[in-house]
């Protein structure tokens, strides 16, 4: 296989955005990733969309091939791939497959969503057809529901507290504070969201558990990414094109209920380990990661099963600071989905985009020193399909 | 009620159908009937529910029946919330758990035994 890099990366601000359209979205992510990248004329092989549910939510499919046309990026080959909150992940992954095999020189990944078009329960029903159809979907489970029946499990095994939720909503808030993309700029406090008696009326219980600080919240945003061959990349620009170190993924079952620890997230645990053994590297060599924490469960849970901490010493490491932005191992500088949104498409690509900027030293006040391999998590269904990605500069 | 499958090959339990077995991949199955009690294996309380439901707090969960079939459920407390607690014994009932557009669907509703 070729080598593959990431030669450009750019973003919307992830929020409510009522005005544009998701291909407009789609559009202006990509124009930012194809000058971030010093593309010109050059062609563009292929346009690949990375998007959940655009005909539920927006009634428009073959979002690729309108991405082609408001691009004028002709003949260039397009399609859409859908793997629920993966999908941002997943586009990436075929992205990387193109250019690896030879079949794509220059290849144009976009991840986006425009889920505030329907309304709240709407947005929730849509995003809970993920859930196994017979055996979960008709008894109105939510993922909220479904991430709030794992966290009163893992807090029984791990001895994770309310307290330590509270810390990554603090903290990842507080990142994303930092971060302009960003959907969520509000400083919260332990007080504000758990300690004060009023804490019940702002930070109201969503599926105990989890409150609403523990969920991120519903956005509208896209995020894009040009990959192609470090050859390529040098003749575009001179910034340093980051490499696609490795990438793995990993399934498990659909329901909830048919897995024998419902507390292991085993396709969180074996992506990670294929990304790390075809990046040749371990998870001690990471220096920045994005974790999906669509709920602030899934940060500790995911640090600890991809190999950062042994299992029950994330909440540990998250409350000793090892996790922050000035730790020893910064989690989610971005805000993750938490603070920067979760526009399900965008997602994975966003975190790409993140890492990208930290790699090379371009973000701004939440910038990691000296980071060389970066590494994240994209989190599809309720861990039935996750894709992990190695993400490096050169050194 | 639902159908549990048992795994002619390996006697791993199923629900729901699958054309292979999740453990061993084989293709035969028997047919098992869950048993009427079953234990409360985790729960949450929903506060914001999905389009499609007119309620908070309802109460879903997974159990485990005593032939060792696992489901989710919804859990039926009443208002008394407070009830509910992991391991807690239930009786196990087929009866509708949601309306869709005026026809109602059935699933498995428990209540504390």
């Amino acid at each position: 296989m070729k080598p593959v890099v990431i030669a450009g990366a750019g973003m919307i601000a992830f929020e409510r955005r009522d005005d544009d359209s998701l291909v407009d979205m789609l559009a202006m992510a990509s124009l930012r990733a194809m000058d971030d990248a010093g593309l010109g004329d050059h062609p563009v092989d292929a346009v690949i969309v990375g998007n959940m549910a655009s005909g539920l939510f927006n009634h428009q499919v073959s979002v690729a091939s309108a991405l082609v046309d408001k691009l004028s990026l002709y003949p260039a080959a397009a399609e859409r791939i859908e793997n629920g909150p993966a999908s941002g992940g997943s586009a990436i992954k075929h992205g990387y497959q193109a250019i690896a095999s030879g079949m794509a020189d220059v290849v144009l990944v976009a991840g986006g969503e425009k889920m505030r078009e329907v309304i709240g329960p709407r947005a929730t029903d849509v995003v809970a057809y993920m859930a196994q159809p017979e055996a979960e979907y008709v008894y109105g489970v939510s993922l909220p529901a479904m991430a709030g029946m794992f966290a009163r499990l893992y807090m029984k095994k791990y001895g994770v507290t309310a307290k330590h939720l509270a810390q990554v909503a603090i903290k990842n808030q507080a990142n994303g504070l930092l971060n302009p993309y960003a959907h969520i700029h509000m400083k919260i406090t332990m007080e504000g969201i758990l300690t004060h008696p009023d804490s019940v009326v702002s930070n109201p219980i969503v599926a105990d558990p989890l409150r609403l600080y523990d969920c991120c919240p519903v956005s509208d945003g896209a995020a894009a990414v040009v990959m192609t061959t470090p050859e390529i990349a040098k003749t575009l620009s001179s910034k340093p094109p980051i490499e696609v170190a490795g990438i793995g993924q990993a399934t498990d079952t659909h329901a909830l209920h048919e897995r024998e620890d419902p507390t292991d997230l085993k396709a969180v645990r074996i992506a990670a380990e294929k990304a790390f053994a075809m990046a040749r590297c371990a998870p001690q060599d990471v220096h920045v990661a994005e974790l999906h924490d669509a709920f602030t469960i899934l940060e500790i849970a995911e640090s600890e099963h991809v190999g950062f901490f042994e299992k029950g010493e994330g909440a540990k490491a998250l409350a000793n600071g090892v996790t922050s932005l000035d730790g020893h191992l910064p989690i989610n500088p971005s805000g993750g989905l938490k603070a920067r949104g979760h526009p399900v498409g965008a997602t994975g690509v966003a975190q790409a985009v993140e890492l990208v900027w930290q790699l090379r030293g371009e973000a701004g006040e939440r910038q990691v020193r000296d980071a060389v391999n970066a590494f994240m998590v994209n989190f599809g269904g309720f861990g039935n399909n996750v894709v992990a990605t190695v993400l490096r500069r050169e050194s | 009620m639902i159908t549990a499958y048992k795994c002619k090959a390996c006697g791993q339990m199923m629900y729901p159908y699958h054309y292979r077995c999740i453990k061993c991949g084989a293709r035969e199955f028997d047919k098992v009937a869950p048993s009427d009690s079953a234990k409360l294996l985790t729960y949450t309380i929903i506060e914001q529910l999905p389009w499609g439901f007119d309620e908070r707090g309802r109460v879903l969960g997974v159990i485990e029946f005593t032939n060792k079939v696992r489901a989710m459920a919804l859990i039926d407390v009443d208002a008394d919330r407070d009830e509910v607690k992991l391991g807690m014994k239930l009786s196990v009932h087929w009866e509708p758990v949601r309306d869709d557009y005026g026809e109602k669907v059935y699933g498995i509703v428990c209540r504390p035994a």
